[in-house]
């Protein structure tokens, strides 16, 4: 094996990707541009909603107001909450969204308070429109603050003080770091995206690479040439790495940058200090470098195998399936992994990279991890090496 | 310098069963010499090539290339050769100069000889002029010069070519055998594959035709026609074609 040739192949095949358009759009242009002003167009929309509704008075009915005055103050003194007279259909008027909602106070509602009973209140509201769930919000408000003061009226009179009602006192601290925290946030989604964003990087090149050689016959000059097939495998397998890895990278910049912008246009998000430690990113790293090679690896197997670029990505669709089934699992809260699952790849890495979020640091299943995805990584590699030997693969037509 | 003796290759089919694309060839070619293979398609011609260029082994005979086995010392064989066939793409996001330089580099050429055997060869294919260009923008003319250049870069002194000229416009065709006739004059071995009869008449100074796999006349061209009632190479191919399958 020689060095120098695999480092031609890795720097033609480089130069080739960096020259084709597509992968320029694919790695820079959709997640740097596209994903921000994405997330930036929902959020502003969202925003933009979220405010219109607030804004709007709340248009009410209220059937029976005449049994609870000091109840039809309080929403009175709201400047939100408009009160409309009783139409002839109240409801259909609710369900045709001309008015919010409904309030019914029953005709013994007064009577049933000053005995010290509970006065029935009913209301009704359209929990799919925004406007009505808001005018849900205003009235319940209103609604507990006069609780709160019959409360104070019953206590008063029996000479009691508020404490009567509220004999425990709970105070709740949470020991999380702010590491931790940051870290359980992204620890959720974070694998998955790293999993799905290294598969599609890697999955152009490695087609393009091997099938579409094979489509436009260069692969035959290659092979007639003084170059080995293990050479050019790993040339190729090398280049198809970095440009994953690129645009993984890239991919998660985007990301970032989408939801930063999104969110600081819906107010942001509290408590969350963005800061990985070092030696996360190198223990990160230890787990990421045999994912990319075997996702690499594997792609450029079956792009060899495939007899065009048409034939590759119909083997590589239930791999990218089966990689985003396990991707999701890692996702899912609460499921934790057995010693021996940390061999299959994908799930092993994504698990593990929740583990180093979070600040666990497992040498046994980072370890497993690595040696797993190394042997599997390697194998296709070898795997490819040999297909390329292979008359039947090499000119089937 | 190519030496095929008992070459046999048969593929097994799924559904067919087992193909023989080639039975027991057996020719020789020396340096300075157009050998000729000359048959319909799907005769066993590129089959044959693809065995002398290692990239197929055969199942049976020998194939010696330069004083190599094919087989046993494939590595050293494909110092010796240059290919190119109607198959052999180019890529299309580099240039010629790059393209050249990489073909130099991968067949273990120093970047300097390099330089200087490019600069000859594009001298000599009138290139000079779009060496900086890149290939998917070059005309069809211009590609199949530079894919001589690439597979003569490494200066083989055996040339293995599969129907070099076809799907070529006739003007670029001529240039192709042209090219041919000068590396016949510089003295290197070159098997020259095609299915027609004028090229092969024109070109070749041995034709061996081969029909089904098999090898059913080989000489040279006055030899052939001594040997038939026609002097016209397609009525002698027909001629040839027709007692054979009479013999079987």
């Amino acid at each position: 094996m020689n060095w120098k040739n695999i480092k031609l192949i890795f720097i033609k095949e480089l130069v080739g990707t960096v020259r084709d358009k597509r992968t320029i759009i694919a790695m820079i242009i959709i997640p740097l541009i596209f994903y921000p002003l994405l997330f930036m167009g929902i959020g502003y929309f969202n925003q933009m909603g979220n405010e219109k509704s607030e804004e709007a008075i709340s248009k009410i009915i209220i059937i029976g107001a005449e049994f609870s005055p000091p109840l039809v103050k309080y929403f009175q003194n709201n400047p939100k909450i408009e009160i409309l007279s009783i139409p002839n259909n109240p409801l259909l008027k609710l369900q045709k969204g001309e008015v919010q909602l409904i309030l019914i106070i029953p005709s013994d509602f007064k009577d049933r308070i000053e005995e010290g009973e509970s006065g029935p209140l009913i209301l009704k509201y359209d929990a799919t429109e925004t406007k009505s769930r808001i005018a849900q919000k205003r009235i319940n408000q209103a609604i507990a603050e006069y609780e709160k003061e019959i409360i104070s009226q019953r206590l008063s009179m029996m000479h009691l003080k508020e404490e009567f009602i509220r004999p425990l006192i709970l105070q709740t601290e949470n020991v999380a770091s702010p590491q931790k925290v940051t870290g359980s946030l992204l620890g959720v989604l974070l694998p998955y995206l790293i999993v799905i964003l290294i598969f599609v990087g890697a999955m152009h090149t490695a087609v393009d690479i091997t099938a579409g050689e094979k489509e436009r016959g260069t692969i035959t000059t290659l092979l007639v040439s003084q170059i080995n097939r293990l050479e050019i495998v790993l040339g190729k397998c090398f280049a198809v790495m970095l440009i994953s890895f690129i645009s993984m990278v890239l991919g998660l910049i985007g990301l970032t940058l989408a939801f930063l912008s999104g969110t600081s246009i819906m107010g942001g998000i509290e408590g969350v200090e963005f800061g990985i430690s070092f030696s996360t990113i190198f223990l990160l790293f230890l787990v990421l470098l045999p994912l990319v090679g075997l996702a690499s690896a594997v792609l450029i197997m079956v792009g060899i195998f495939a007899r065009n670029i048409k034939e590759a990505s119909s083997y590589i669709t239930p791999i990218y399936m089966l990689t985003i089934f396990l991707g999701v699992i890692s996702i899912s809260q609460g499921i934790e992994l057995s010693g021996k699952m940390f061999l299959v790849p994908v799930l092993n890495s994504s698990f593990v990279f929740k583990e180093i979020l979070m600040g666990k640091i497992y040498w046994s299943h980072i370890i497993t991890t690595f040696s797993a995805n190394m042997v599997i990584a390697t194998l296709a590699l070898l795997g490819a090496t040999r297909l390329f030997t292979k008359e039947e693969v090499l000119f089937r037509s | 310098m190519i030496q095929v003796a008992g070459l046999t290759k048969i593929f097994n089919d799924k559904k067919r069963g087992k193909i023989v694309a080639v039975n027991n060839l057996k020719f020789n070619c020396r340096e300075g010499q157009i050998f000729g293979l000359l048959g319909p398609n799907g005769a066993g011609k590129t089959t044959t090539l693809r065995i002398l260029a290692t990239m197929m082994l055969p199942t049976k005979g020998e194939v010696i290339i330069n004083g190599f086995d094919v087989v046993k010392d494939a590595n050293k064989v494909r110092r010796q050769i240059g290919f190119l066939s109607s198959e052999t793409g180019l890529y299309d996001r580099f240039t010629p100069r790059e393209t050249i330089k990489f073909f130099g580099r991968i067949n273990g050429m120093e970047d300097k000889i390099i330089e200087k055997k490019m600069a000859e060869i594009f001298h000599n294919l009138d290139m000079e002029d779009f060496q900086e260009v890149r290939v998917h923008k070059l005309s069809t003319g211009m590609k199949q010069k530079l894919s001589i250049a690439r597979c003569i870069i490494h200066d083989p002194p055996i040339l293995i070519l599969d129907e070099p000229t076809l799907g070529l416009d006739i003007i670029t065709a001529r240039t192709v055998t042209e090219y041919v006739k000068r590396f016949r004059e510089q003295g290197k071995c070159i098997i020259y594959s095609t299915h027609l009869m004028r090229e092969a008449e024109r070109l070749c100074d041995v034709i061996a035709i081969i029909h089904q796999g098999n090898l059913i006349a080989q000489g040279r061209l006055e030899e052939l026609k001594k040997n038939s009632s026609s002097e016209d190479l397609e009525e002698i191919f027909f001629e040839l074609i027709t007692q054979g399958e009479n013999l079987e």
